[in-house]
């Protein structure tokens, strides 16, 4: 399956991608100079933290969050693999933010939902990394790591 | 291979689950003795509160049975397992024999011996029924006895119906075994304004009325009362295994080892039946908590189909979300002081933080996560969680897991460091970030 690979190298912690997928996947006006002021306020799945590196979720092969799910919210398309909340059924729990080792699941308070990257599984291509200026994020098929030194 | 599996929730699914990952063929027959399948306990009391129906409360699609082809015995009550003839019967008489089987019966809520506690008008919360039972109850005034996840969660669900609640806790706080006082205090005050009365450090010793309940009376005082739920704990459901002669450990659980088998070989046991080795208490433990049941309902379905796997441990974990309107996460040892099992020469660890909103504690034990709560910021909980889980040592890293600004990036070293500690699916993960 592919996944968002990014490069530590690469990222220069400009926040485009934080700005264009709170914009283009959360908001209702999907123009940021009104984005701006919608309540609930637009929020981004892609994180821009530490070094700085963004982060999204990894659609984790064996994923904590879906077996921490109570009611099969966080579940897994059985064609593309990528796990996603299926929206209107989450009762706001956060047992899956508890369980998520990368800390990218938004606990929304205002809308109620737990809000994560789903890899835009619904458009044709992840806007993080469409609009990355330098190229950092990048889609890719998963590897094989194992040979690999750690 | 013919396989057999007693339960029909969080574990029995999830090891149905992990067997046909493996197996796509061999018979598989489940028995619950609830007539309602694949619904979530954990949302009973969204039920009672009329904020999910009942179609809303399955965990998994109604065609679950027919796609991952189990015959699914609903209703039906295992009688008995003879672990010689490799059979169970069910009542009605009939037997079934089996390979491998899956003890999942999970635990019988406890009723404690108070007087007129046989009244109507009472009920414990654990299955369809009683909430159903609960739901249907007439009456304005409810008392909830035992401030726990489930009876904090009965009071606020019979508050959103409208009914004047109050919750009466013997111990001095509220979610005793979750929280410490001092986060047990901020969600106390959470529970307060949304109307309802607690009464901690107070035990209920008589049900008076006339038939049903009309007050509950404690030890110095008489509250009048349509309804009372009764929601101190629950027992694990041992009695097939007891029958059988299987080993009960300690806490009356049934004993396994870490492909969650019983002292008899091709028997299983998983989920709030299963005692097993939690991480952070070093002891055996029963941790009756949904995300335990499906690990090990896993862990269990995988040994079952012939994948040796070995279960980690593991560790409570608990989150306080919407329905009570505090953000707040809590999981392993709540404090350091009050560890049973703590031994000489162990140092403990406390470290807190603590704003107007948030508050933030940490339990290090011999420089290892063992304990953590979090209060309002909640996002990077499940980094925390990795850290505990792995029992990773910590110690340098102190100043950053105590701050705002703890992020996966900046732990990325410390994991890293101890990368032989993560298997290999969990090892690719952090590899596909690109580091
Ligand atoms: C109201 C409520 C709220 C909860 N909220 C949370 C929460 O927010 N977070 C959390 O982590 N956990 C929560 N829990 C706990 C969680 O539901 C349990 O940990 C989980 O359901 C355990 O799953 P299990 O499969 O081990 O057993 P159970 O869910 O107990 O299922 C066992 C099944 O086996 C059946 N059975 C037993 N004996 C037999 C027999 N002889 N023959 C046939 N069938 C039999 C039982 O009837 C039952 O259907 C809550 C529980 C309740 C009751
Ligand atoms: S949300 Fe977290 S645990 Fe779930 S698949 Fe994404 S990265 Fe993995
Ligand atoms: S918050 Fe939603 S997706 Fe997350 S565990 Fe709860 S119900 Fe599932």
């Amino acid at each position: 399956m592919k996944i968002l690979m990014v490069d530590k190298n690469k990222c220069t912690g400009c926040h485009q991608c934080e700005l264009w997928c709170g914009t283009e996947i959360t908001s209702v006006s999907k123009e940021l100079t009104r984005a701006i002021h919608e309540q609930p306020q637009p929020v981004p799945r892609v994180y821009v933290e530490g070094k700085p590196f963004a982060l999204q979720c990894r659609h984790c092969e064996d994923a904590p969050c879906i077996e921490a799910c109570p009611n099969g919210t966080m579940r897994r398309d059985p064609e593309t693999g990528l796990v996603y909340v299926n929206e209107p059924t989450c009762i706001a729990c956060w047992m899956c933010v508890m369980a998520c080792p990368f800390g990218i699941i938004n606990p929304s308070a205002s809308m109620k939902v737990a809000i994560k990257c789903d890899r835009c599984r619904n458009m044709g291509y992840p806007i993080c990394a469409e609009v990355c200026p330098t190229q950092a994020i990048t889609l890719e098929e998963r590897k094989d790591y194992r040979t690999k030194a750690f | 291979m013919r396989y057999v599996i007693i339960g029909g929730s969080a574990a029995a699914i999830s090891a149905v689950e992990a067997i046909r990952s493996l197996d796509r063929e061999s018979q598989i027959d489940l028995f619950s003795d609830e007539a309602t399948p694949l619904f979530s306990r954990v949302l009973l009391p969204y039920y009672i509160a009329e904020e999910l129906s009942k179609p809303f409360l399955n965990f998994r699609s109604s065609d679950f049975f027919e796609q991952y082809k189990v015959n699914a015995h609903l209703g039906v009550k295992v009688q008995e397992l003879s672990v010689t003839s490799k059979t169970i019967l069910i009542e009605g008489g009939e037997t079934y024999p089996f390979d491998r089987l899956l003890l999942a019966t999970g635990g019988h809520p406890i009723v404690p011996p108070i007087p007129g506690i046989e009244k109507e008008g009472i009920s414990t919360l654990k299955t369809m029924a009683d909430a159903e039972k609960i739901y249907q109850l007439k009456g304005q005034r409810a008392v909830v006895i035992g401030a726990g996840s489930v009876g904090v969660e009965s009071c606020i669900s019979l508050r959103k119906r409208g009914m004047e609640v109050t919750l009466l806790e013997q111990l001095g706080q509220v979610l005793p075994t979750v929280f410490d006082e001092e986060a047990a205090a901020i969600i106390q005050k959470k529970i307060e304004h949304l109307g309802i009365t607690t009464i901690t450090g107070e035990r209920a010793i008589q049900f008076a009325g006339n038939g049903h309940v009309q007050r509950v009376i404690t030890e110095s005082r008489e509250l009048k009362c349509d309804l009372v739920v009764v929601a101190v704990g629950v027992k694990p459901a041992i009695e097939l295994a007891q029958k059988a002669g299987m080993d009960i450990g300690s806490l009356d659980g049934i004993t396994v080892n870490a492909q969650m088998m019983t002292n008899v070989p091709d028997i299983y046991a998983a989920g709030d039946v299963a005692e097993t080795f939690d991480i952070t208490r070093q002891a055996n433990w029963i941790n009756a908590i949904w995300p335990c049941a499906v690990e090990q309902g896993r862990i269990a379905g995988l040994n079952m189909a012939g994948k040796k796997t070995l279960y980690e441990g593991s560790f409570r974990r608990n989150s306080i979300g919407n329905f009570i309107g505090v953000p707040a996460i809590s999981m392993g040892l709540t404090r350091a002081d009050t560890c049973s099992t703590c031994e000489a020469g162990e140092s403990f660890q406390e470290i807190k933080r603590r704003t107007k909103e948030s508050y933030k504690k940490l339990i290090i034990r011999n420089g290892k996560l063992v304990g953590a709560i979090l209060v309002g910021q909640t996002q990077k909980a499940g980094l925390y969680l990795t850290l505990l889980k792995k029992q990773i040592e910590v110690s340098d890293y102190l100043p950053l897991l105590i701050s705002r600004t703890l992020n996966f990036m900046d732990l990325l070293p410390l994991i890293r460091r101890n990368a032989d500690r993560f298997t290999e699916t969990e090892f690719k993960e952090i590899m596909d970030t690109g580091l």
